[in-house]
């Protein structure tokens, strides 16, 4: 399988790289929280304004429909903030990781994976701040301790392998074609709208639903949202929800499949690299 | 453990690619006329041509040539940032690089933080970094600084960290691109003297310069390149005269050459190898004469040309030395000895026919070079034989009086 060699050799120079990975990890989360007034607290914005966004949203649907604002919608908006934050940062700094490092690529030689890597574990690093503080708020919000939160996991895993496609395919490409950072900042900013963040596919209907779920990240972040807030099991159909667990093998084919063709086109770049960057 | 090179080819495309998506649209509908191959085959260009060549551990290789001449392309293949469009190459162990590093630290990260993020970068583990870390910034000169953002350091800190952090690797095979011209004089002789050591210790080693004197103190083989094709591989010394050749023959056509009854056929210089400033060397000049040269022609000048900047930096002839010169039909040998007052570096001796009329040289002969190699420590631009003396103070008169 020549995709799978790729993907093995490259997992072998990073894995092999690991110290470099680490320290370029660290040098930026230091730059991130060395310069900014509010030091730790602006890995907490990006979601608090995603959540404070939501509810303003959910509020305005309810004024409109007559009803009155549920806690547990409030939940659901919260527990799928941090997941939708996580990937418009990773995907927003990671765009640019290779073209920001450029001096570094055209002098010296190193797994040049590592640098989009990186800007998903500095992502990862404000994303688990986030996740501290939403185990303080969730059960005020209607979620519950249940076996459905086992899914969790995998919803990570599934949500990280997504992000780094994106990140590793999208770095490459902004090298070669210095606008596709402008293009990705227009996509990420109206995402949001064909992302069921502040609401869920059902509001849409069953047909418009289903279309929104076909966005790979959707049936990830419906996924958090039913096994966090409403203790559902994913393995099991929620028809009043949309959700089917085919969805989340859909979501695998996307963030597995991504990760490998993502991989293969940034390998085959590399050689490249130090001729444009 | 040695660095091997066969047949290594490279290939760029001038200009720019498309490099934005905007550009690569309009570019493609192109594509579909058919125009596009034809334009790209027209834009590639060859940087390198079947280059080869092999450092043995304790050699040192380098590499010189004018700008163009495929030196930078060869360097960065060596480093594995470029990889060659065909051919292979081979490097045993790890292999570190001396480049000019200064603009690839973070600005604001302190230098501590800097060594250890491009100590890693160039492929070094953490404790190895942390072994040498006080050696490096002993090395560096920053000091009291370390702890501070690398933005505020000057120019020079900065390029002296980066080398430092660079010869501080341990590696298997070593090279060396010009940052002999990092920082002040005094630095610039410290940075000499690690990469004297360094290749001195038994790795293979590849210098790129345009500093011919480096190449010729330093190196034990070299190549000169031109346009990507070797013009010389031998020793320093044969590439060196190779290329102050080539670069001056470039500079200043001579006409008329053919018309004048004369050859110039060697110059030779003893003694042969490097000369202490200060010492004094014999120019011999052999050459025939076919018929009667005009009076205003002096078929015996010299020019003492710098290698390093293309200056004259001395030039007579037979005329100025109050020699006559040949004037009946047949060979003729002369002999101009000089004392080499000049400062460290290499120089290209020159032959040539001058009209001391119009003081034009009319004609160029044989070429050779110098190497000359400090002396007596001196500052300046010119050895002038310092000779100091104490002598015995006059007792008694007081100073101001004669």
């Amino acid at each position: 399988m020549p995709f799978l060699s790729h993907l093995r050799s490259a997992a072998r120079e990073t894995w092999g790289a690991r110290e470099l990975l680490w320290q370029l990890t660290r040098r930026d989360i230091v730059i991130r929280y060395k310069q900014s007034i509010m030091g730790i607290g602006w890995a907490l914005l990006l979601p608090a304004l995603i959540v404070g966004s939501g509810i303003l949203v959910r509020v305005a649907m309810a004024t409109v429909s007559g009803q009155p604002v549920q806690l547990s919608s409030l939940g659901g908006v919260v527990s799928k903030s941090v997941p939708w934050a996580f990937f418009t940062g990773a995907v927003g700094f990671g765009t640019q990781s290779l073209l920001g490092n450029s001096v570094l690529i055209a002098r010296i030689y190193f797994p040049r994976e590592v640098l989009p890597t990186a800007s998903v574990l500095t992502q990862a690093f404000d994303s688990g701040i986030s996740i501290i503080a939403l185990l303080a708020v969730l059960p005020f919000l209607g979620a519950t301790l249940s076996p459905a939160l086992l899914w969790t996991p995998l919803l990570g895993i599934l949500l990280v392998v997504l992000t780094l496609a994106a990140t590793l395919f999208l770095s490459c490409a902004n090298l070669f074609f210095r606008d596709v950072k402008y293009l990705t900042q227009v996509l990420l900013t109206f995402g949001i709208f064909v992302t069921p963040v502040f609401f869920e596919p059902v509001m849409l209907g069953a047909r418009l639903g289903r279309l929104i779920m076909l966005n790979p990240l959707a049936p990830i972040l419906e996924g958090f949202r039913l096994s966090v807030i409403e203790g559902h099991s994913l393995a099991q159909p929620l028809e009043a929800q949309l959700w089917r667990p085919g969805w989340l093998l859909y979501s695998a084919l996307w963030s597995f499949g991504g990760l490998l063709l993502a991989v293969r086109y940034f390998r085959r770049s590399t050689a490249r690299f130090a001729e444009v960057a | 453990m040695s660095i091997v090179f066969e047949g290594i080819w490279k290939q760029f495309r001038r200009g720019e690619l498309h490099d934005s998506l905007r550009d690569l649209l309009p570019a493609l509908t192109r594509g579909f006329f058919g125009r596009q191959a034809e334009l790209a085959a027209d834009k590639a260009f060859w940087a390198l041509k079947d280059l080869s060549f092999e450092v043995a551990p304790g050699q040192a290789l380098g590499i010189i040539g004018p700008n163009g001449a495929g030196k930078s392309t060869t360097l960065k293949i060596l480093t594995r940032v470029l990889e060659p469009t065909r051919g292979r190459y081979r490097v045993d162990g790890r292999i570190g690089a001396l480049l000019e590093l200064g603009g690839a630290f973070h600005p604001d990260l302190t230098g501590r933080e800097n060594i250890y993020l491009q100590g890693t970068i160039m492929g070094m583990r953490k404790r190895e970094i942390r072994a040498r870390f006080d050696e490096i910034v002993e090395f560096s000169g920053v000091g009291e600084f370390i702890d501070t953002p690398v933005k505020r350091y000057s120019s020079g800190m900065n390029a002296r960290l980066g080398f430092a952090i660079a010869a501080h690797l341990e590696v298997d095979a070593l090279i060396i691109d010009e940052v002999l011209a990092v920082g002040d004089y005094a630095y610039q002789q410290k940075a000499f003297e690690r990469i004297s050591t360094l290749v001195a210790s038994g790795i293979p080693v590849v210098l790129v310069s345009h500093q011919l004197d480096r190449v010729a103190s330093l190196c034990t083989q070299a190549l000169l390149l031109d346009r990507g094709v070797v013009r010389k591989a031998g020793s320093p010394e044969q590439c060196i005269a190779e290329y102050v050749k080539a670069a001056e023959s470039g500079l200043r056509p001579l006409s008329g050459q053919t018309t004048l009854p004369l050859e110039l056929t060697r110059l030779g210089i003893a003694p042969e190898g490097a000369i202490a400033c200060g010492g004094s060397v014999t120019i011999r000049l052999e050459g025939n004469l076919t018929g009667t040269l005009p009076p205003s022609l002096d078929p015996l000048a010299f020019r003492l040309v710098s290698a390093q900047n293309g200056r004259e930096v001395f030039a007579t002839s037979a005329h100025e030395c109050g020699v006559a010169p040949p004037s009946e039909p047949g060979p003729f040998a002369v002999e101009l000895t000089l004392q080499l007052n000049a400062q460290p570096g290499v120089y290209l001796v020159e032959s040539a026919v001058l009209d001391w009329t119009r003081w034009t040289y009319v004609a160029r002969g044989p070429l050779s070079y110098l190497h000359v190699v400090a002396g007596q420590p001196f500052r300046g631009q010119v050895q002038m034989n310092a000779r100091m003396m104490r002598v015995a103070a006059r007792s008694g008169a007081p100073s101001g009086e004669r």
